[in-house]
C-alpha cells in the first residue's frame, strides 16, 4: 500500500485526509493538532482521543503501514501525522480494556515498528534542530517554521521514551527475561499481555530501542545499562532479526567506544562484522543493501578503535579494514596532529544522528548547535589526548632499556614532556574490560602488549608476546576439508 | 579488581530506588539529586551514575539547572580522572554551553558568570589532568579566583587530586626524582615528606622516592599463550560423527 494513502485509513477520520491539499483543510488539521497537543499535556501526548472505526481491515492496514518507512520526500505535514497515526497505534495496543488480539503480521514486524518509530522520531528531531539552526544564516521555508513553532510536543522526547517504557512495562519484559537468566521458565513472569507475542516482541524490541535512544541523547551509559536483562549472544531474540542484531551491536560498540572501552568496543564490532560476512551469502539482497552501510560505518569505527588500543583483528575483517579504510588507518595509527582530521572524518562518517531532548530554541537559531558537533568536540578532545602514543609506542618497542633523556632527543621534545606522555600512554593502556555480568561492569586490565616503567630516568620496557594462535586456523581448514 | 559502573557502595536507597525506575524522569527529583551531589561533595564519596542521572533531568528540564551543581558534578568527575566520568558529563551539557567554552579567549570568551565560562575553566584542568602536565594543572588552579570558587564546595579536592596523582605515579614509576613529585604534587619540604610517607607509604632515599613494587610498576614480559577450550571442536567432532569416513 502507498504511504501516501496510509494516514487517511490510520485516523479512520475523513477530514484528515491527504489526498485534498487545499488551505481549509490543512488548517483544519493544524488546529485539531493544536487541541490535541493542549488536551494531553500531562501524559505526553500518548493519552489520544481515537477512533478506531473500520474493524479488523484497517486494524491490519494500520499494522501493516506502521512498519513502513516513510517517503524520502514525505512533507512536514505526513511527518506529523505520522507521529500522530504512532501514537493512535500504540494507544490502541497499550490502553485498550485488556490485551490486544491481533495476529503479528510477520515475525520482524515488531522491529520494524520500533526502529520506524525511533528513525522518523530520529530524523525529526535532527531536521528541526537543523531549520532552527539555519534561520539566522539562510532563508528558510518560514511555514515550516511556523508549524514546528506550534507543535512542540511533536516527536517530543517524553512521548518516545514513555511509548518503549509502557511497552516495556506492560509486557514484563523484563521480569521475563531476568528469569531467563536465572534459568527459570520466563512464561511463569509474562502475566496477561507479556504471554502474547504482540506483546512480548514488542517489549523486547522496545529495549533495544531504549538503546538506541539513549545513545541518541548522549547517555552512554544509561544506553549499556537498559541491555542489563539481554543476553548478548548468538541464541539472544533480536539476533533473529538481522536489522534488529546489527543495531544492536553498533549501539553496544559505539557507548562502549564513548566509555573508553576500546577493547570492549572493538569485541562488538568484531562479533557482528564476522558474523555479517559470514552470512551475507543467505540475506535477501534488500535486507543486505540496508545494513550495508551501516557495515562500513563500523568499519570505521573499528579503524578508530584499532589506532586507539592496537589489537590483532580477525583476518576477516583485517582485509575488509585495509581495503576500505587503508590509507587512513595508516595515518591514523602514526598519530600526531596530522592524524586528527581524519579521526574527525570518520567519526563523522559513523557515528550516530545525535539529538537534543529539547525541542530548539527558535528564538536564538546560533544556540542551536548541531548534537552531533557537539559529542564530536568531546570525542575530539580524547583524540587529541592521545595522540602522542602511538609514538611514544613506536620508539619504545625498540627497546629494553632506554635513558628519558635520550629518547626525549629523539623525539625533540623535553624531558618534561615526555616523561607526561608516558605517564599518559601507560593510563590509556589500563582500559576497563568486559570480563562477566552486565555491560557496564568490568574489570581495568592491560589492554596493551607493550608496559613499561620508570626507574627515575631509566625506562624499564617489556612486551607480552603473543603465541601464535592456531586452534582458529586449524579449525577453519579442517572445516573446508570436509 | 571488578569495577561496575553503575554500583556506588555510599548510595542510599532512595536514590538507588528512583535510579532504577522510571522516577529518574521525573523532575520532581532533581531536589534530591542535587542534595545527593552536595552530600557527595561533603562527604568525599562520588557516584557518578547517579550524578550522572541528574545531568540528564537538566538536559531535559533546562528550566531546572542549577549551573552549581553542575559544576559541582564536573568538579568531582576531576577527581577520579582519568576516568571517562568529565567527558561523560560534557556529553548531557546543552550543546550551546559547551560550543561556547571553545570561543578563543582573543573573541572574549564566554561571558564572565556564565556556566560556559565555568565549563570552560574545568575542561581546561581536565584537559592538563589528562595530559598529565600536573605542574601546570596546580598553576592553573592557582592563576584565577574563579577556579578556587569552583573547586571550594568539593571539600579536600586538593587532597583528593594529590591522592590521584600519586596513584598514576605509583603506577608508573619504580623511581623518582624528588623535585619532579615535588611540582606534580604541589608540595615541598616537610609536608611533602609526610604526605609521601604516611599517605602514599613510600620511601625518600636522598634526592630520589622510592615506590614500593607493584603488580603495574613492574614491566615484566609475559607470553601470552593461546587457551584452547575443547567447545571450540565441538562442531568437529559432531560432523566426524555424522559423515563417517
Amino acid at each position: 500500500m502507498s504511504v501516501r494513502q496510509a494516514p487517511g485509513h490510520q485516523q479512520g477520520a475523513p477530514e484528515r485526509s491527504m489526498g485534498d491539499d487545499s488551505d481549509v483543510e490543512e488548517e483544519a488539521l493544524a488546529n485539531d493538532y493544536r487541541e490535541q497537543v493542549d488536551y494531553d499535556g500531562e501524559d505526553y501526548g500518548l493519552d489520544r482521543q481515537m477512533s478506531l472505526g473500520g474493524g479488523p481491515q484497517d486494524l491490519h492496514a494500520q499494522l501493516v503501514a506502521a512498519a513502513q518507512p516513510l517517503e524520502y520526500q514525505a512533507t512536514l505535514e505526513t511527518k506529523i501525522q505520522s507521529y500522530d497515526s504512532y501514537c493512535n497505534l500504540f494507544h490502541f495496543i497499550l490502553n485498550s480494556e485488556g490485551p490486544v488480539d491481533i495476529e503479528v503480521p510477520s515475525h520482524y514486524w515488531a522491529w520494524d515498528v520500533i526502529d520506524e518509530f525511533i528513525y522518523q522520531f530520529n530524523s525529526f528531531c535532527s531536521y528541526r534542530q537543523r531549520i532552527a539552526f539555519q534561520q539566522s544564516t539562510t532563508a528558510v521555508n518560514e511555514d515550516e517554521v511556523a508549524i514546528l513553532r506550534e507543535n512542540p510536543s511533536v516527536w517530543g522526547c517524553y512521548s518516545v521514551l514513555n511509548v518503549l517504557y509502557s511497552l516495556i512495562q506492560k509486557s514484563q519484559i523484563s521480569e521475563q527475561l531476568a528469569a531467563t537468566k536465572r534459568g527459570e521458565d520466563g512464561k511463569q513472569y509474562a502475566g496477561e499481555y507479556g504471554s502474547r507475542p504482540l506483546y512480548q516482541m514488542l517489549g523486547y524490541f522496545s529495549i533495544i530501542g531504549l538503546l538506541r535512544v539513549h545513545c541518541l541523547l548522549g547517555d552512554f551509559s544509561l544506553a549499556l545499562k537498559t541491555l542489563d536483562d539481554i543476553e548478548l549472544n548468538k541464541r539472544a531474540m533480536f539476533a533473529r532479526v538481522m536489522a534488529a542484531n546489527f543495531t544492536t551491536y553498533y549501539y553496544v560498540g559505539f557507548s562502549y567506544m564513548m566509555m573508553h572501552r576500546y577493547a570492549d568496543a572493538l569485541r562488538m564490532f568484531n562479533h557482528i562484522l564476522i558474523y555479517v560476512s559470514r552470512t551475507k551469502n543467505f540475506q535477501k539482497n534488500a535486507q543486505y543493501d540496508s545494513i550495508s552501510k551501516k557495515n562500513d560505518q563500523m568499519l570505521a569505527l573499528v579503524a578508530i578503535c584499532v589506532s586507539f588500543s592496537p589489537t590483532r583483528l580477525d583476518d576477516t575483517i583485517h582485509t575488509a579494514l585495509r581495503e576500505k579504510y587503508g590509507e587512513q588507518l595508516t595515518r591514523m595509527q602514526r598519530g600526531g596532529p596530522e592524524s586528527l582530521p581524519l579521526f574527525e572524518e570518520l567519526f563523522r562518517q559513523a557515528c550516530p544522528k545525535f539529538i537534543s531532548p529539547t525541542p530548539p530554541d527558535f528564538e536564538n537559531p546560533q544556540i542551536n548547535i548541531d548534537p552531533v558537533e557537539h559529542q564530536l568536540s568531546i570525542f575530539m578532545e580524547e583524540v587529541k589526548n592521545n595522540m602522542w602514543s602511538p609514538t611514544v609506542r613506536s620508539y619504545l618497542k625498540l627497546y629494553t632499556t632506554m635513558d628519558l633523556t635520550k629518547l626525549a632527543g629523539f623525539l625533540d621534545v623535553d624531558a618534561d614532556t615526555l616523561r607526561s606522555w608516558l605517564l599518559v600512554n601507560k593510563q590509556r593502556s589500563r582500559q576497563v574490560r568486559y570480563a562477566e555480568g552486565g555491560l557496564l561492569e568490568g574489570d581495568v586490565v592491560n589492554s596493551s602488549d607493550l608496559d613499561y616503567a620508570m626507574q627515575g630516568d631509566i625506562i624499564h620496557v617489556s612486551e607480552a608476546k603473543v603465541g601464535r594462535k592456531l586452534v582458529d586456523w586449524y579449525l577453519r581448514n579442517l572445516a573446508r576439508t570436509y | 579488581m571488578g569495577f561496575a559502573f553503575d554500583v556506588a557502595p555510599d548510595r542510599p536507597e532512595n536514590i538507588d530506588t528512583i535510579l532504577n525506575g522510571l522516577d529518574r524522569y521525573n523532575p520532581e527529583t532533581t531536589g534530591l539529586f542535587q542534595e545527593y551531589v552536595s552530600q557527595q561533595c561533603e562527604n568525599q564519596t562520588y557516584d557518578c551514575y547517579a550524578n550522572l542521572a541528574l545531568l540528564k533531568l537538566y538536559q531535559f528540564n533546562p528550566d531546572r539547572t542549577r549551573d552549581e551543581t553542575v559544576t559541582n558534578i564536573l568538579v568531582k568527575a576531576l577527581t577520579v580522572f582519568p576516568s571517562p566520568d568529565f567527558n561523560l558529563g560534557l556529553s548531557l551539557l546543552p550543546p550551546h554551553v559547551v560550543a561556547q567554552t571553545r570561543l578563543s579567549s582573543a573573541s572574549g570568551g564566554p561571558a564572565s558568570g556564565t556556566l560556559a565560562e565555568a565549563v570552560q575553566h574545568l575542561t581546561k584542568l581536565h584537559h592538563q589532568l589528562v595530559n598529565a602536565s600536573y605542574t601546570a594543572f596546580w598553576s592553573t588552579l592557582d592563576s584565577d579566583d574563579l577556579y578556587a570558587d569552583l573547586v571550594a564546595d568539593v571539600q579536600g579536592f586538593e587532597e583528593l587530586m594529590r591522592v590521584r596523582i600519586a596513584v598514576v605515579v605509583s603506577q608508573c614509576m619504580q623511581e623518582v626524582q624528588r623535585d619532579v613529585l615535588e611540582s606534580w604534587l604541589n608540595v615541598s619540604g616537610e609536608k611533602f615528606e609526610r604526605f609521601v610517607r604516611e599517605v602514599c607509604g613510600w620511601k625518600i632515599d636522598g634526592q630520589t622516592v622510592k615506590v614500593p613494587e607493584n603488580k603495574e610498576n613492574s614491566a615484566q614480559g609475559t607470553v601470552v599463550r593461546e587457551t584452547v577450550k575443547f567447545e571450540q571442536f565441538g562442531r568437529m567432532v559432531k560432523r566426524a560423527y555424522e559423515q563417517p569416513a
